[in-house]
């Protein structure tokens, strides 16, 4: 009331109160409303390139704290791939050697996942790159371990092997080394008692009566008894792998048939059964049945003293079994 | 002018023009500026919640994606971690088994030696720079003393006029070991792989895959090349002279004959696993006036004083002998 506005209205010369129609004033609201939309955007726009919006400037913040988790996280990353060098140096230098296994190729343990493109997802990001970058570490971490597991694993079972061969073929000698070898495996001419030429298909032992035999590795006792082909009283051993050894001439046997011995049991006593010229034992080693020479099997590098530490070494191991 | 307003006023009855003043207009442009500023801000926050700009987009979609690949690469390496530590432990365990030794700390595990920063125990108190900076002098004199010492060593030797002694005594590994970890049992008191009692060891064992060349450790002549199948297996005697001979056991093949004058470095044969041994290795043994010393004092050209003396720390440990 009190704003009351007029006008001159010229055509009849009198003022008149100015009444504005309802779409005017709708019209007018509009031109109003969209007027201070234009000044905000102005306004906005204007601060935003002064100060930036906070709500981006909250996001840089976040994406610069979560950067930081990743530059921590590429320590892990580092020192995991450090970890799994150390450990390939181990598997390649010193286990697969040992076991006499080839080394696994670097192309298996990295086989650098070329042609498919794994990573498309993260493309078209700012940080497309750091995310690739801690993606393929990841992968390779993740291939390099498996890779190592199964690798471990195999070794693991080689090892298990190795040790087992090393227990069961026939590496010592049998009897105290103090005693001369006699004749070894040759042809002779003149057989010592049969007087005829033939092979000699072991190592002769020069041993006087009595002399502790022992199982010169692991296995199980095929044969013991008498032996009419000239052996005598004489114990075989069928360590496995397609080795059996053969102790001959004994004047006792403390093994049975069926039984299982371990290296460094004693399984008999020397003597001169069977076809022979005075006392000592025959060994002989046959691989496949073939005789092999029992001096490739084992060294005369010990001392009596050594000889009898190591049987007892070895069958003390019996009782812990 | 038709847009001329007029007020009717009350007092006078009549009709009078609408006059603004100066002050006037400037209050109603302030009350307009500041209307449309907040009217700006209303308009700006609700812009905000219910629609973000291009850029606030993006950058929702990058925190998004980020902390998506971090918590993804997070937990798998959290996981990935366990299983490494079960490959360490898997790793010292066969090392315990097959050379029957306590593995020795690799670099990575223990601090100070090798790894990527040396001075990490130190960061992080006050003064950490201080104590930083002279540490890595002390570092710094100890290798310059170090190479002081080689230095005078040389000198003297110079002045000995040992040169030729120099270049025949052995001084290097006989095949290339730059990691150490084809270091496997050293010179001493072993047990021995089949008889498990401890023996007397007289050389050093490296493993090595069978083929592995096998390096003249000094100037010399090759004093023999043995075939056998018994105790050392196929072997070279080298002879540097000044006393000093070296041999190479369990070798699979040879590169050399008997007579034959070998320099440092020259392949003279192959690792193998002939003779005595129960694995592919190299056993090597230096003689000094025939008797066996210890090989690990004679690789002063291949390592550095640290190297040196963490091969000390693996050779040392009671092990097995591969032989």
């Amino acid at each position: 009331m009190r704003d009351r506005k007029y006008f001159f209205d010229l055509n009849d010369l009198q003022f008149k109160q100015i009444y504005l129609t309802w779409k005017q004033k709708a019209l007018r609201l509009l031109l109003w409303f969209a007027a201070s939309l234009a000044v905000a955007f102005l306004y906005i726009t204007v601060f935003k390139n002064i100060f930036g919006s906070p709500k981006e400037k909250m996001m840089e913040q976040e994406i610069e704290k979560i950067k930081l988790q990743y530059s921590l996280l590429g320590r892990q990353l580092d020192n995991s791939i450090e970890v799994l060098g150390e450990l390939k140096l181990s598997d390649d230098s010193r286990y697969r050697p040992i076991l006499d296994m080839d080394s696994i190729p670097e192309s298996i343990r990295n086989p650098g996942f070329g042609g498919v493109d794994r990573y498309r997802d993260l493309y078209g990001y700012v940080n497309s790159d750091l995310m690739i970058l801690f993606r393929s570490r990841i992968d390779e971490i993740r291939n390099r371990t498996s890779v190592q597991t199964e690798s471990f694993k195999s070794i693991e079972d080689k090892k298990g092997e190795w040790k087992r061969e090393m227990e069961y073929l026939p590496y010592i000698s049998p009897v105290n080394p103090i005693y001369r070898l006699g004749d070894g495996l040759k042809f002779r001419e003149v057989h010592p008692v049969l007087g005829t030429s033939q092979w000699h298909h072991g190592q002769d032992f020069n041993t006087p009566y009595g002399t502790e035999v022992f199982a010169t590795g692991a296995g199980k006792v095929i044969k013991a008894g008498w032996n009419s082909g000239g052996f005598g009283n004489y114990v075989v051993i069928d360590h496995g792998y397609g080795f059996q050894t053969t102790y001959g001439h004994l004047s006792s046997i403390k093994v049975s048939k069926g039984m299982n011995v371990i290296r460094g049991d004693m399984i008999g006593l020397s003597g001169s059964s069977g076809t022979s010229s005075g006392p000592h034992l025959h060994y002989q080693i046959d691989l496949y049945g073939q005789h092999k020479n029992p001096l490739y099997y084992f060294n005369n590098d010990l001392t009596e003293e050594e000889y009898f530490k190591m049987i007892q070494t070895l069958s003390s191991k019996l009782k812990f079994r | 002018m038709a847009n001329t307003k007029y007020k009717f006023n009350q007092e006078s009855l009549s009709f009078d023009k609408i006059r603004l003043g100066f002050r006037a207009v400037l209050l109603r442009f302030l009350a307009y500026f500041i209307g449309s500023l907040i009217l700006a801000v209303i308009y700006g926050f609700i812009f905000a919640i219910f629609i973000d700009s291009p850029k606030e987009k993006a950058l929702k979609r990058e925190v998004a994606q980020l902390s998506l690949q971090y918590n993804l690469i997070h937990k798998e390496m959290e996981n990935l971690e366990k299983v490494i530590d079960h490959l360490q432990e898997t790793d010292d365990n066969l090392y315990r088994t097959i050379f029957e030794a306590e593995p020795v700390p690799t670099t990575l595990r223990q601090s100070g030696t090798g790894g990527v920063n040396r001075y990490k125990e130190l960061e992080g108190f006050d003064n950490s720079s201080i104590v930083i900076g002279t540490v890595k002098k002390l570092d710094k004199i100890r290798k310059q003393v170090y190479v002081q010492s080689k230095s005078f060593d040389d000198l003297i030797t110079l002045a000995n006029e040992k040169e030729e002694m120099l270049r025949c005594i052995p001084a290097i590994m006989p095949i290339s070991n730059k990691d150490l970890k084809r270091t496997a049992s050293g010179f001493g008191l072993r047990i021995h792989p089949i008889y498990k009692i401890i023996k007397f060891h007289a050389g050093m064992d490296f493993t090595a895959p069978s083929g592995t060349d096998v390096y003249a450790t000094g100037n010399g002549v090759i004093n023999a090349v043995l075939s056998s199948r018994r105790g050392l297996g196929n072997h070279i005697i080298l002879d540097h002279g000044f006393g000093y001979s070296s041999v190479y056991a369990h070798l699979d093949g040879f590169n050399v004959r008997k007579g034959q004058k070998v320099q440092r470095g020259d392949v003279i044969g192959f690792v193998g696993n002939t003779g005595m041994s129960v694995a592919p290795h190299l056993h090597y043994e230096i003689k000094l006036n025939g008797e066996n010393v210890d090989p690990i004092n004679y690789y002063f050209n291949d390592l550095t004083a640290e190297e040196y003396e963490r091969m000390i720390e693996i050779a040392s440990k009671t092990g097995q002998s591969f032989d």
